[in-house]
């Protein structure tokens, strides 16, 4: 039987690139066996093009439920690129051994290469109190890439001994594992030279004990794909943005730019590269840096270095140094490289520019020869099959089977930004929805080398459509206007389904606005859609569960922090009470107890400090939820607005109220007891509170108050327009008044 | 806080003391380089703050490891030192510790208020002596920052931002030519120059005036450090339950509260804390310290009145009465916490926080 040789190595690490490329060349294997997706191993010859990296192999898994995507990303410094190249070169036979991305396997993956924090335990944490580091990445720097080289075969084997022995170990790591076991024994037996396996060093102990154990020797099968599913892998450029832990979910190790560096150039010219960087950025941004402040940060670096018993400084140092000297201020947020995971909001912009400079900006590109990516193909093919190829103008119902897949497809191809497809009408946002669209369609030049660049972002027309939808959800933030319309871009292009990463941007940017107007009418979007759109199919969807989750907690929370004095009233936040009201209405679940929303309603009603439009639209909300109105905003500047608000909200509970207890009878009080100016100046905003009845409910109420008071008048005529012009009635009205004053002064006539 | 040595009403002795058998034992298995005029190396001075289990060195902090690496750094390269962060994160223990970790003294405190003067910083004059003998040494009455300098010591400051602009910038000449001039000695005595040790540990809170109004001149000659609230909820959970079960010892309770009662009360801290958007954030202090007074009284409370068993309950009024103090905001704050998120959770102390939400006032 053949030597084994496995090195466990942590993805995008430079110092086991290292170890795996002396390992090549002291072992001189007969087999190089590389932790990756074993469905690529035909096209080995497309990796081994002369590419700049960053690049990745894109796979994805589309079904009728939903597709999956993965990337497994390499870069320059990746032991896995090394075990490639280095491979290739010294004449072994390659071969990816891990099961395919689109396997059950790794159904939550993105990022194959990202699993080393998702092996974190009680054992790396006791580590880092022993060697009192801050974190699992501080540990790592402090243990393999700062650290002397000698001895690091052994100590990487301990460490993730270490970390193997108390991680949990899942089904899915189980099912990869046994599959690569297979691959090593094929190899083993096939001939007597060492067989080399590089893979996450979680795996290695347990794919040495696998490959001694008995079991099938023959290569092992590729498995099959699900049943009807599409599926296949290519390669796009990656780049160092996506790298970065800091700012990307499910990325590898943070600072690529650095380890670029620290692979490339050694630790001292890569530290010292990296404050050449920071500074550099910092004074683009006019940004003080002086050269004290250099100073500063380089004899702190070496200070800390040596106080952290490294014999060249480390990222951390680095970091720790520039930050003590170039920030002069307390840290909103702590620095990042102190905990995981990506930025948080309100970090301090110097720290932000410095991990912006460690990140850095490389992109790979791909050698021209790579084959095109599928997306060409497939929109290609769409545009055929749909008819949607040449130069037309399309009138598309929406109702219509054929005429929805086609919309969906224009819109996504909108989406991606590829020239020659233009709406001229159709439903949008928030507006009422029409079931028709208009379309112009024209033959563009750049539209090859725009569906080509496109490929990056998915196999096909609808993957790459939500990739991009998930990017500007990211980048909108906290503009939920722009957000609203994104969500509704997701229907119209039928993506109306909740990935990890929308969910997550998603909540932050509704977290993220303070303005309860545009809460409500994500709100209201969200719920229309939810509840239903069969048109768009996008009924029940769990995208906008979340969206309409979210947005109720918010807006009930921004409905009591705001504070105003009178003033016309706000159809938008008073839209976003009932906006609440029907969510409560129609999807109770998705909300707080209505316990809680009616308290808290009942409390912005009677908060004297809130405006009155929202206080009557809350009295309104509680009302909906059984607590009736308790008192009247009276003051003839606020009536009106809180009217206007309680209308809106409780149109129906007004409707349906009869005798003295009546909100309508108790109004009619209030306006009776007001004086002529008072009225006046009440007048304009009641008027707009009661337009927003049409006239037969305006006719409804009148007819309640004159049955009450009994003056034989007909409710009708009450509300009849008149044919008068509203100027002369005023005028007329004045002049009775001053005739009453001067009866009066006179002595002459009954006080009225 | 103040930690003034024999101040009666905090009864404790200074960390040098409380701590001599940790300090002697890292001094005499200290081989590392000292820097000039220090107590320890820099690691020993940092294994005595971070601690280490081998070694029998208690953790004394539990903040971010490289937080000790960058102040001692900063120390040895004379640089001032300025812990900033939100009341209640220890940075008055953290800069007690470094002072006795370096010095070997923590008690050169100067406490930063309103009224500070310079007299109280620098030096002041024995008056009788004064006026019978003029200026001399003997007359001079040293303050912490005349003795630091002479006898190479760390100074600390604290609440540095309390203190009026004018008397904060007396710290700049000491801190950047490292001499303090005493204009009324005559001859060759009125400068005293800093010998080798000397350095200062300033706090400020940004609660209070905040750093931004420090002159740019003296925010130079110092290397800011942010102490954050404790990142990790098990090790908040573990400080609290231990700080609570000693605060109740002495109240008279023999047994803390049920750890799960005290998993709500932290989450709601952290949570209340670090509230999405502005204006969940609360503006009183939601800082350990007051996680543990919260403890405390609930501890109280359920021992005294419920027989025994702390109830998820008493935390609502304890809230209400410790972390909203006065502000109304902050009141509605908590409520909206309690009606909406509280009530999403599950659990029986959960049921019972949520429950509990009438007991807020107003």
């Amino acid at each position: 039987m053949a030597p084994l040789h496995v090195v466990g190595v942590r993805h995008h690490s430079p110092a086991c690139a290292r170890l795996v490329s002396e390992t090549i060349a002291a072992l001189r294997p007969a087999h190089v066996l590389i932790e990756g997706p074993a469905d690529f191993n035909g096209r080995l010859d497309e990796l081994a093009l002369d590419h700049t990296l960053p690049i990745a192999i894109y796979s994805y898994l589309g079904e009728k439920e939903g597709s999956h995507r993965s990337w497994s990303p390499l870069c320059d410094y990746s032991p896995e690129w090394i075990a490639l190249t280095e491979g290739r070169a010294s004449g072994a036979a390659v071969k990816f051994i891990d099961l395919p991305a689109w396997h059950g396997a790794f159904a939550q993956i993105e990022n194959r290469y990202s699993d080393a924090e998702r092996r974190y335990t009680e054992a790396t944490d006791r580590l880092c109190r022993e060697f009192a580091v801050d974190n699992p990445d501080a540990l790592w720097d402090h243990l393999v890439e700062v650290a002397e080289s000698d001895g690091l075969a052994e100590r990487l084997d301990h460490y993730f001994a270490l970390v193997r022995g108390e991680a949990e170990t899942t089904e899915n790591d189980t099912e990869r594992e046994d599959y690569m076991a297979q691959w090593i024994r094929a190899a083993l037996a096939e001939d007597d030279g060492p067989v080399l396996v590089i893979c996450g060093g979680f795996h290695a102990p347990a794919l040495r004990r696998l490959a001694a154990a008995a079991g099938s020797a023959a290569w092992p099968e590729i498995p099959a794909a699900p049943e009807g599913a599409d599926i296949g892998s290519f390669l796009v450029p990656y780049s160092f943005k996506r790298l970065d832990a800091f700012a990307g979910y499910q990325s590898g190790m943070p600072s690529p730019e650095y380890y670029q560096r620290l692979w490339d150039d050694g630790a001292e010219r890569a530290a010292a590269a990296l404050v050449e960087l920071v500074a550099a950025r910092l004074r683009r941004r006019k940004q003080v840096v002086s050269t004290a402040d250099l100073i500063g940060a380089k004899s702190l670096t070496e200070g800390l270095a040596r106080l952290r018993g490294h014999g060249r400084p480390g990222r951390t140092d680095v970091l720790d140094g520039l930050a003590s000297a170039l920030i002069n201020d307390d840290l909103p947020q702590p620095l990042p490289w102190t905990r995981r995971g990506t930025l948080t909001r309100g970090t301090h912009p110097v720290v932000v520019e410095m991990t912006a400079a460690l990140a850095g900006e490389r992109t790979g590109r791909l050698h021209p020869d790579t084959p095109a990516p599928p997306l060409v193909a497939s929109v290609q093919d769409i545009l055929e099959q749909l008819d949607l190829d040449g130069e037309n103008r399309l009138t598309l119902h929406l109702s219509d089977a054929r005429d929805l897949e086609r919309s969906r497809a224009l819109h996504c191809l909108r989406l991606l930004d590829i020239p020659g497809f233009k709406r001229d009408s159709g439903p949008t946002a928030g507006s009422d929805v029409i079931a028709e669209e208009q379309w112009e369609l024209r033959v563009d030049t750049n539209r090859l080398p725009a569906v080509i660049e496109a490929g990056v972002y998915g196999a096909n027309l609808g993957d790459a459509a939500q990739t991009v939808l998930e990017q500007r959800v990211s980048d909108a933030g906290g503009d939920l206007n722009a957000q609203a319309g994104l969500l509704f871009s997701a229907a119209l292009c039928g993506r109306a389904r909740l990935t990890d990463r929308l969910a997550r941007e998603i909540a932050f940017a509704i977290g993220e606005c303070d303005d309860l107007a545009a809460v409500g009418r994500t709100l209201a979007v969200a719920l229309a859609l939810f509840r239903h759109d069969d048109l768009f199919g996008s009924a029940g969807s769990d995208l906008y569960a979340t969206v309409i989750e979210t947005c109720a907690e918010h807006a009930l929370w921004l409905a009591e922090s705001l504070r105003a004095g009178p003033g016309p009233a706000e159809p938008g936040r008073i839209n976003a009470l009932a906006a609440l009201r029907d969510t409560l209405r129609f999807t109770p679940t998705l909300v707080p107890p209505r316990e809680g929303i009616a308290a808290t309603a009942s409390r912005v009603a009677a908060d004297p400090a809130a405006p009155p439009d929202l206080r009557g639209a809350a009295a309104g909300l509680a009302w909906t939820l059984g607590r009736p109105v308790a008192a009247i905003e009276a003051g003839p500047d606020r009536l009106g607005d809180w009217l206007a608000g309680l209308f809106v909200v409780a149109r129906e509970e007004v409707l349906a109220e009869e005798g003295e207890a009546s909100v309508v009878n108790a109004v009619d009080g209030v306006v009776g007891e007001m004086t002529a100016t008072e009225f006046l100046e009440a007048l304009p905003a009641l008027r707009q509170a009661f337009g927003f009845f049409p006239p037969r409910e305006r006719a409804l109420l009148a007819e309640q108050l004159t049955a009450l008071r009994e003056t034989g008048t007909e409710g009708r005529d009450l509300v009849r327009r008149t044919e008068v012009d509203p100027v002369m009635v005023a005028s007329a009205m004045e002049l009775e008044a001053r005739v009453d004053a001067v009866m009066e002064r006179e002595h002459l006539g009954d006080k009225r | 806080m103040t930690e003034q040595p024999n101040d009666p009403k905090l009864q404790r002795p200074p960390a040098e003391r409380r701590y001599a058998d940790e300090l002697a034992k890292l001094a005499a298995d200290d081989t590392a380089p000292r820097p000039p005029g220090w107590a320890l190396s820099l690691q020993a001075a940092r294994t005595f703050i971070v601690g280490d289990a081998k070694l029998g060195i208690a953790r004394k902090f539990v903040g971010d490891p490289s937080l000790i690496d960058r102040a001692l750094v900063t120390l040895a390269t004379n640089r001032g030192l300025m812990l900033v962060g939100e009341p209640g994160t220890a940075k008055s223990l953290l800069s007690e510790l470094i002072a006795a970790a370096v010095s070997g003294d923590s008690t050169l405190t100067i406490q930063g208020g309103a009224s500070t003067t310079e007299d109280q910083i620098a030096y002041s004059w024995n008056y009788s002596l004064l006026v019978s003998e003029g200026p001399t040494e003997r007359a001079l009455v040293p303050a912490p920052l005349l003795r630091g300098m002479a006898e190479g010591r760390v100074v600390r400051f604290e609440e540095i931002t309390r203190c009026p602009l004018e008397v904060q910038d007396a710290l700049l000449s000491p801190l950047s030519d490292r001499v303090l001039a005493v204009p009324e000695l005559e001859g060759g005595d009125n400068m005293v120059f800093a010998i080798d040790g000397f350095n200062i540990i300033a706090t400020a809170n940004t609660r209070d005036r905040g750093v931004n109004e420090m002159s740019a001149a003296l925010k130079r000659r110092f290397n800011f450090e942010t102490v954050f609230p404790i990142a990790d909820f098990k090790t908040e959970l573990d400080l609290v339950e231990t700080e609570s079960a000693a605060a109740l010892e002495r109240s008279g309770v023999p047994v803390p509260p049920a750890r799960d009662v005290l998993e709500v009360l932290v989450r709601v801290f952290r949570d209340l804390r670090s509230a999405e958007g502005a204006d969940g954030k609360m503006q009183s202090v939601m800082s350990t310290a007051e996680a543990v007074s919260v403890a405390h009284a609930v501890g109280i409370k359920g021992w005294y009145l419920r027989g025994g068993e702390a109830a998820a309950g008493d935390i609502v009024d304890s809230l209400a009465g410790a972390a909203a103090k006065d502000s109304a905001e902050d009141l509605a704050r908590l409520r909206r916490y309690l009606e909406q998120k509280a009530a999403k959770r599950s659990g029986p102390h959960w049921k019972d926080l949520y429950e509990a939400r009438h007991l807020l006032p107003g």
